[in-house]
């Protein structure tokens, strides 16, 4: 097969995600509306629910605090979504990959274009997250233009680590391993609703190794203009892992449709 | 159009596919006939790139598989064996989608679509949902997708299978259609009478290796012209 992984990738992916984003655009009231209503139960909950429980929270409200949790929660989950059942259901259940991998485009191809799929709805969504809180006046610091960047990469890293997984199980029910063992303590341990310095050492050293740590920390660090001295590490370790996720995602993929 | 050499693939201890020599002539009709199991499907995926070759080498339209993969495929058409048909589609939306998959411009998508959808008779299903169409007409409409790029050589996986003969009829109709207007044609099928009626070339295939190849009738001089009774006297089993 020559080249494997990012390499065999060619520009027809764009073909695969035009296909999934037309098929969102004919039904955008049924997929777009209610991820858009859950930004704001989420910030009236969290933000305003708990937060009023709660004077501050490293020197901030908790509102503040916790809309960079908010914000990269979203990211996980609709990622995670899309590239846990939504690409599954395409691979096995509709048989869509099949038909297209006869076609001039790879297998290569359908996983760049699932990962870059799953990363813009995603990102669509987080986005909405974002603009409910501004609007809402949360925070309007000019480092915020900043965070739409660190939304998409982190959204390509858990679109690629779903469908790592997507491509390994045999069956729809070995997702809820996936959430339980991985996607749900990541998602509450990371820092998101409550500082993570409030977890022990070894705990914290952990979470340190999963992107999706720093995702929130850089786009916290952001959202209250308080950059630290590992923000540029801390993104490079988000970029790095993201590029080698989506290496191993594509190779996975490609194993699993060509055999 | 196609030259097999010692062509195989190995599952673990499986030899699905057993060192097949076969050449597929330009604008011929040739067909792999045999039960189920025998490899007729893991052949056709070897052609489409689907399944890694083992063994052995391929060359399709001059071009030598994997290398030349991509422009390998971007001259076929592919009726598969299960209806991948996208199910998030309408009819009229799958082949301008799958247009797309070969680069084709927009414009020129849409009118071969229509002449597509007009020559395997689904004009009135045209905003149908594939979970709409009866398997006779989604088996059709994966025929009018396989066209879409203007195929040289169209590859069909068991394209009857499951379809009541009246339906099996047309779709044979339509095949032959497409063999006058010079296309070349390689099918699988595990009908031996099918095999015979539609085919120029027929190889006969058990346990992943050909038996027998040729016109149909030459093959079956000796054997009353049937091919189910070549069949019973190479493997000395009934064919199903
Ligand atoms: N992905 C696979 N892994 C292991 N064995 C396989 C795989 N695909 C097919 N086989 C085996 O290869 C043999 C040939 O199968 P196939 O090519 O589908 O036959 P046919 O299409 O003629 O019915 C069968 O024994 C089948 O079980
Ligand atoms: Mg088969």
């Amino acid at each position: 097969m020559g080249a494997q992984g990012l390499r065999a990738v060619t520009p027809r992916w764009f073909s695969v995600w035009k296909r999934n984003a037309y098929v969102y655009a004919k039904r955008w009231k049924l997929y777009a509306l209610p991820p858009l209503a859950e930004p704001f139960l989420l910030v009236f909950a969290l933000g305003i629910g708990v937060g009023s429980f709660i004077d501050q929270i490293e020197g901030v409200t908790y509102l503040v605090f916790v809309s960079a949790g908010l914000i990269a929660s979203e990211t996980l989950l609709r990622a995670t979504f899309e590239c846990t059942y939504g690409s599954f259901f395409r691979m096995t259940y509709q048989n869509t990959f099949e038909g297209i991998i006869t076609t001039p485009v790879s297998a290569s191809d359908v996983a760049m274009a699932e990962i870059f799929w799953g990363a813009t709805k995603a990102s669509i969504s987080a986005l909405a997250v974002l603009l409910v809180l501004a609007v809402l006046g949360v925070f309007s610091g000019p480092l915020l233009v900043l965070v739409p960047l660190i939304i998409f990469a982190g959204a390509l890293n858990f679109s690629s680590m779903a469908l790592i997984v997507s491509s390994r199980v045999p069956d729809l029910e070995y997702f809820t391993f996936y959430f339980a063992g991985v996607v749900f303590p990541m998602l509450f341990l990371a820092g998101t609703y409550f500082p993570l310095s409030r977890l022990p050492e070894i705990v914290q050293s952990a979470m340190w190794l999963l992107p999706f740590t720093s995702v929130v920390d850089v786009a916290r660090s952001l959202i209250i203009e308080r950059p630290d001295s590992m923000i540029y590490w801390k993104s490079l370790y988000i970029l790095v892992s993201t590029v080698v996720l989506m290496e191993l995602a594509i190779r996975s993929l490609t194993n699993r449709l060509v055999r | 159009m196609i030259e097999a050499r010692s062509l195989t693939k190995r599952y673990k201890e499986l030899t699905a596919v057993d060192g097949l020599d076969f050449t597929v002539p330009d604008g011929s009709f040739f067909t792999f006939v045999g039960p189920n199991g025998a490899g007729k499907t893991t052949t056709i995926r070897m052609m489409c790139g689907l399944t890694p070759i083992t063994s052995g080498s391929l060359e399709i339209a001059g071009m030598s598989l994997p290398d030349q993969v991509a422009d390998v495929k971007s001259v076929l058409g592919v009726v598969p064996q299960e209806s991948s048909l996208d199910r998030d589609l309408t009819v009229m939306e799958n082949l301008l989608i799958y247009a797309g998959y070969f680069g084709i411009e927009k414009k020129l998508a849409r009118s071969r679509a229509e002449e597509l959808i007009e020559f395997v008779e689904l004009t009135n299903k045209i905003d149908s949902q594939p979970e709409e169409l009866s398997g006779g007409m989604r088996r059709r409409l994966l025929i009018a997708r396989s066209l879409i790029n203007n195929p040289r050589l169209l590859i069909l996986d068991e394209p009857t299978t499951g379809l009541d003969p009246k339906v099996r009829r047309s779709i044979w109709d339509t095949l032959q259609d497409l063999t006058t207007q010079g296309m070349t044609l390689v099918m699988s099928t595990h009908y031996m009478e099918e095999a015979s009626e539609l085919s120029d070339i027929v190889a006969v295939m058990d346990h992943g290796k050909i038996l027998s190849s040729g016109p149909p009738d030459e093959l079956t001089a000796d054997y009353d012209g049937s091919l189910e009774k070549l069949f019973l006297s190479m493997t000395g089993k009934e064919h199903d």
